[in-house]
């Protein structure tokens, strides 16, 4: 027994050593939204995007992969999470993930919302650095209690943040925002760079956006923005400054619902059934446009938000 | 022993079951209303609740102590106190204090379905009957109690009356949930009269006074426990609070977080029936302290955390992946459901099962929210995880 988590381990383990990424993704890639804006690479402020927008076509892919051997039962499953040559022949191997070039179109989403963000800051009036190798956030290692793993990697990101002589990081996640601000002391000795959300940021240089999408909202508080980092009002300030309406539904704020994707990469059919679960709370509030604030909630109800009729979108898509 | 294949494969099958699904969507729709109605009513709850968890952590950090003063108390009030480190020991004390060919009625109790005592007592030759609504349908129903204070949360009205229909041989309205508890009511009557010992866990165990408090709304607690002439009480060592006071705090917060208003009994059993007519009970009181992986983790300072809870269930109420799948969260072999469950799987059953079992948390954190304790769940069950992690 145990095979399979030793195996999901060993995956992760290797693709750490080899890209500093769970899934194989290079830190170029991660990087690429940027290309054209002129960022500079060091400076007081620097923008941080922890990559899990530009993977979600990737996490996507990986979890189609993993639903799929799910559904044929707990021994292929095992065996495939075991079997290398399993997982290559299903062509879901890192290597061959890494082999995939993720169509301009599939990104093309993702990349968008973080120049909106970078755009949104210019015009605020700040300045800021990027990382154009920009690493992960490793999250994913603190989640599944690879401390090790997870350790290695935030030192070097930590290393990395320093090499940019930044005093204050902006995130654009939840996860991230949490790791910075929570994990990094507890693991890194003596980082103490600020952090802070851009919606913060936003707020706090009087930003007024112009509101580009749908005029009335669902709102679906992510967990880890709402009860972790405690950022509750800020969403809510900036959809009423771009005049969306805002629909409450049953379960909001501090007892939000999660969307069910933490647990995607072990167990993706709960997921999906998490995220039906919410999304039909959410389409009773009578709107079927759903705004979310988190990568991660991003693409696990936009895999299932055909099937209850709803729209998801990023709160930059609907702020502008 | 489970990998996380099976775990898998246990929830995904449990999460597309439409009569868990329904059962589950009713409990939980209902309780949510139940809440915001006490919170409203009663705001100072939150305070009361912040002075329980103060209670809670110098009594987890004195358990030794407790249980010592309370072996005294229990004594003086001439009932007979126990120490017992693990499972087997508390099942072999019960198992001589009841005997074979006994007539046992039980309360319901998630420390007596850790120690399967039903069945152990069953297998001694000895009729057991669960009393608790509930728990009786999941004593003839299965799989498992699926929720602290709901145990048969995953059955449907539908279900129970087929079910009592052919139980009974008579004829059951679905819609009827009054019908449905008189019958079962009527079942377990003469039972009470007929048995020889009753047996209960406790909510919370007042060590000043040797007092086990009892919490029910269909009084059958207090008949289970007070017309058979033995009464044996099984006590999670994470139950002593020092004094009285405590320990009515402890019982109203378990009720309000639970989703009453108002719970219908408390019960206080402070030793065995005096020798006057006026004092109805046993003539024999029997507490058992239970340890089997309390102490060990009452000095683990993560681990720790999973003592404070008073298994009020509104936890599980609230937690996205129990919403969908139930106590099999925790494996149908765990006497204890949700991520609440796996923690204390883990504390004291199988670590194994429960390490993998952890994994299906979202660590969402919407538990801690509900908690009156602030159990930081996500953060216990990060801490298993590693544990696991670490062996590979």
């Amino acid at each position: 027994m145990g095979m399979d988590l030793k195996a999901v381990k060993s995956l992760l383990e290797d693709n750490a050593r080899r890209t500093w990424n769970p899934l194989g993704i290079r830190e170029s890639y991660c990087g690429q939204w940027a290309q054209g804006l002129n960022l500079p690479a060091k400076g007081e402020n620097l923008l941080y995007t922890g990559c899990l927008y530009q993977m979600i076509p990737y996490i996507e892919m990986f979890s189609g992969m993993l639903k799929r051997l799910e559904s044929l039962g707990p021994t292929v499953f095992r065996l495939a999470m075991g079997a290398n040559k399993l997982f290559n022949s299903l062509g879901i191997s890192t290597t061959s993930l890494l082999g995939i070039t993720i169509s301009r179109a599939e990104r093309e989403r993702y990349f968008s919302i973080l120049r909106t963000i970078a755009s949104a800051l210019r015009r605020a009036g700040v300045e800021f650095a990027y990382m154009r190798e920009e690493p992960y956030n490793g999250v994913l290692y603190h989640d599944l209690g690879m401390d090790e793993v997870f350790g290695r990697h935030v030192r070097r990101l930590a290393d990395r943040i320093r090499e940019t002589g930044a005093k204050r990081i902006i995130t654009v996640d939840p996860h991230t925002t949490y790791m910075l601000r929570y994990l990094m002391g507890e693991f890194v000795e003596g980082f103490d760079a600020e952090v802070i959300h851009y919606m913060d940021l936003l707020l706090e240089r009087g930003y007024e956006p112009s509101g580009k999408g749908p005029k009335s909202v669902a709102i679906h508080d992510p967990c880890y923005l709402a009860r972790w980092n405690g950022l509750i009002d800020q969403p809510r300030e900036l959809l009423s400054r771009a005049g969306v309406q805002v629909l409450e539904p049953e379960f909001s704020r501090k007892f939000t619902g999660c969307c069910g994707g933490p647990i995607e990469s072990l167990l993706p059919s709960l997921a999906s059934t998490i995220a039906l679960k919410r999304l039909k709370e959410l389409k009773e509030t009578g709107s079927s446009d759903v705004v979310v604030m988190c990568p991660i909630c991003l693409t696990n109800f936009s895999r299932e938000a055909r099937q209850v009729g709803v729209r998801v979108h990023d709160i930059t898509e609907v702020i502008g | 022993m489970s990998g996380l294949s099976e775990v898998s494969e246990l929830l995904r099958r449990a999460s597309q079951d439409p009569v868990l699904r329904t059962a589950l969507d009713r409990a939980i729709a209902s309780y949510w209303k139940k809440r915001k109605a006490v919170m409203a009513r009663y705001p100072y709850i939150v305070k009361l609740a912040e002075e329980v968890r103060k209670i809670k952590e110098w009594s987890i950090d004195h358990m030794d102590e407790l249980v010592s003063r309370a072996l005294e108390s229990v004594e003086r009030a001439g009932g007979r106190a126990y120490v017992a480190e693990t499972a087997d020991e508390a099942r072999r004390i019960v198992g001589e204090i009841v005997g074979t060919g006994k007539v046992v009625t039980k309360a319901k109790s998630m420390t007596t379905e850790e120690l399967k005592l039903r069945e152990f007592l069953q297998e001694r030759g000895n009729e057991v009957y669960e009393t608790d609504l509930g728990e009786f349908l999941v004593q003839f129903l299965g799989p498992k109690p699926m929720h602290f204070i709901s145990p048969s949360i995953h059955l449907t009205r539908e279900k129970v009356a087929e079910f009592l229909r052919e139980f009974m041989g008579v004829d059951v309205d679905k819609d009827d949930v009054e019908g449905m508890v008189a019958l079962v009511r009527k079942f377990l009557r003469d039972k009470y009269f007929n048995a020889h010992v009753g047996i209960s866990g406790a909510n919370v165990f007042a060590v000043d006074s040797g007092a086990t408090f009892l919490i029910e709304n269909e009084s059958n607690i207090r008949l289970s426990v007070s017309l058979p002439p033995k009464h044996v009480a099984v006590v999670g060592m994470e139950k002593l609070v020092p004094t009285m006071d405590d320990a009515w705090k402890v019982v109203e917060v378990i009720s309000r977080y639970g989703g009453y208003k108002v719970t219908s009994y408390v019960n206080t059993i402070m030793g065995p029936a005096r020798r006057s007519a006026a004092d109805v009970g046993p003539d024999e009181y029997h507490v058992i302290f239970l340890d089997n992986g309390r102490r060990e983790a009452s000095r683990d300072e993560i681990l720790k955390q999973t003592l404070y809870c008073l298994r009020c269930g509104a936890c599980q109420y609230l937690c996205p992946v129990f919403g969908v799948v139930g106590g099999y969260w925790a494996g149908l072999k765990s006497a204890y459901s949700g991520g609440i469950g796996v923690m204390w799987e883990y504390v004291t059953g199988d670590k194994e099962t429960a390490s993998y079992h952890s994994f299906a948390c979202l660590l969402c954190g919407r538990c801690i929210e509900a908690c009156p304790m602030k159990i930081n769940q996500p953060e216990v069950l990060r801490e298993i995880r590693k544990r696991i992690m670490e062996t590979f």
